[in-house]
């Protein structure tokens, strides 16, 4: 009898994941509607003629459509805290995508009055067994970790919301398709943490990644290696340019020096000359050339430090760039 | 059509390994005591090592009397090698009951004659068969499954084939290469 019954709670499970996964598929389509006159993806939705327009030939694709939005209007964050009806949205980077219910801390009932003490002492057990249970079983507890070890390490490296979003979605997807049996969840949060700062194209280089993670380079990079090959991430090589905007600010340098190393890495790359170069290394030595033209130089040992690359390695992507671009330097 | 000529008269095999067996468990620190030039150190590697000088092979000798023989620039250097090394064995008083030899891995080198834009490979090639990550290999790596085998390569057209179990395996795993770069207009 037991047994039967787990089967049908499992076979309930299975159907509830399978529609999920069917939900996020037509959520993905619906992301990419194209314009059915030319083809772009570019549709802009005008809220205020409640259009779905083609931003490339003008084309209305859509009238009349349904606003989504809320019914009340609010000018302050008072007023919008008083109105909403709903709690903080969806993450993918708390266990339970943040769905879960939360017994308040303050001893107020729905009213506003405070609660008797003799309810209290049963209030303050049930907050703290409605905390226990939150984290019902070991992959769960798992999750959890990994997913606070991932918010650690993107508050240490400073990255912004959506890497985390992308970090997390990762890190599920590879817990989903069983690839953390025989790695250590500490190595993949850093995998994931790498894919998704590639993903978001503010790639950070695996040293920075192992700096603020328990792991080691190598460790990272191969469990990377193995994650995106398992997973199809499909992650473009990164590009040094993707590099430059943090060198060069790491550097205190002007805008202008930033241009002009991405000018310089633009030319490298029509001439070939990245190929089975690190990216790091070509964008440093592109920088290093880039201040000396703009008369703010920095030494090679300077950016060598910011870059994570040794001089080294500096001075012979410099020669390469500076002989194939014809560039004089004079220092 | 010219560089698949050129990629194939390149190519050089650079290693070969092969496993065999003698039929029976041997002790390896009495061979050891017997054998003068063999290496054994058990704390650093659990087998024997005793090195060929013509060809010039090492053999990996195993207390289960199993034998891997590495580091012969072609298949006939292999067999050369393990008939020198069963002969010394049949000397110091070991009857050997030689078992066929198995080609495990060859690794071969070749040339394609002329650099390679390896970013543009990788995107053309697909980004699912192949592995392109400059920061911690400054090589491509693609995996073929047709044949068996890994390619290797580099900036600067060399290519390194390995995996493959068969001279034709190498062969045919230039030939792909080359034909899918032609395809991409890369060549």
């Amino acid at each position: 009898m037991v047994m039967e019954e787990i089967e049908k709670v499992k076979e309930v499970e299975k159907a509830e994941k399978v529609k999920e996964s069917e939900k996020e598929e037509a959520l993905e389509e619906g992301v990419r509607a194209k314009c059915p006159e030319c083809g772009s993806t570019q549709l802009v939705h005008d809220y205020e003629r409640a259009e779905l327009v083609c931003n490339e030939c003008g084309l209305v694709v859509e009238e009349d459509f349904m606003d989504m939005g809320p019914e009340w209007r609010a000018f302050d964050h008072d007023q919008r805290m008083k109105r909403s009806r709903v709690g903080a949205p969806m993450t993918y980077t708390i266990h339970d995508k943040g769905l879960s219910t939360m017994i308040d801390w303050r001893n107020r009932d729905s009213y506003g009055k405070s609660i008797s003490s003799g309810s209290r002492a049963q209030l303050y057990r049930l907050r703290k067994w409605q905390r226990r249970i939150r984290v019902s079983n070991a992959t769960e507890r798992n999750l959890a970790f990994a997913l606070s070890e991932l918010d650690r390490m993107a508050s240490a490296l400073g990255l912004p919301r959506n890497v985390r979003e992308a970090a997390a979605v990762v890190y599920r997807k590879a817990v989903e398709k069983n690839l953390i049996r025989g790695r250590s969840i500490e190595g993949v949060a850093a995998a994931a943490l790498y894919a998704a700062c590639r993903q978001c194209s503010v790639p950070r280089t695996l040293d920075e990644i192992a700096e603020v993670s328990r792991v080691s380079r190598k460790e990272i990079g191969r469990t990377y290696r193995f994650v995106s090959r398992e997973l199809e991430l499909k992650l473009v090589p990164t590009s040094p340019i993707d590099y430059v905007p943090r060198f060069t600010s790491g550097l205190n340098l002007k805008g202008d020096v930033q241009s002009k190393a991405v000018e310089i890495l633009r030319q490298a790359a029509e001439k070939e000359l990245t190929s089975g170069r690190g990216p790091t290394g070509v964008a440093a030595a592109a920088i290093y050339i880039a201040s000396i033209l703009c008369g703010e130089r920095r030494t090679q040992r300077e950016v060598a430090d910011i870059a994570g690359v040794t001089e080294v390695t500096i001075r012979n992507r410099y020669k390469e760039l500076a002989e194939e671009l014809d560039i004089e330097i004079i220092l | 059509m010219l560089s698949l000529v050129h990629a194939k008269k390149s190519i050089r095999i650079e290693n070969v390994v092969a496993s065999t067996a003698i039929g029976q468990e041997i002790d390896l620190k009495s061979i050891a005591r017997r054998l003068k030039d063999a290496e054994y150190e058990p704390k650093r590697f659990p087998g024997l090592v005793y090195r060929t000088k013509n060809p010039k092979t090492a053999a990996l000798i195993f207390r289960s009397g199993k034998v891997v023989c590495t580091g012969a620039k072609s298949v006939e250097d292999v067999a050369g090698g393990l008939e020198k090394v069963f002969k010394k064995m049949g000397e110091i008083g070991i009857d050997v009951k030689e078992s066929p030899i198995t080609i495990q891995n060859i690794v071969a080198s070749a040339d394609i004659g002329g650099e390679l834009n390896l970013n543009a490979i990788a995107i053309g090639l697909g980004l699912e068969n192949i592995e392109y990550e400059p920061e911690q290999f400054p090589g491509l790596v693609y995996r073929l499954s047709e044949p068996r085998a890994v390619v290797l390569l580099f900036g600067s057209g060399k290519l390194v084939i390995t995996g493959g179990k068969s001279i034709e395996d190498v062969e045919a795993a230039v030939e792909k290469i080359t034909r899918d770069l032609e395809g991409l207009d890369i060549l």
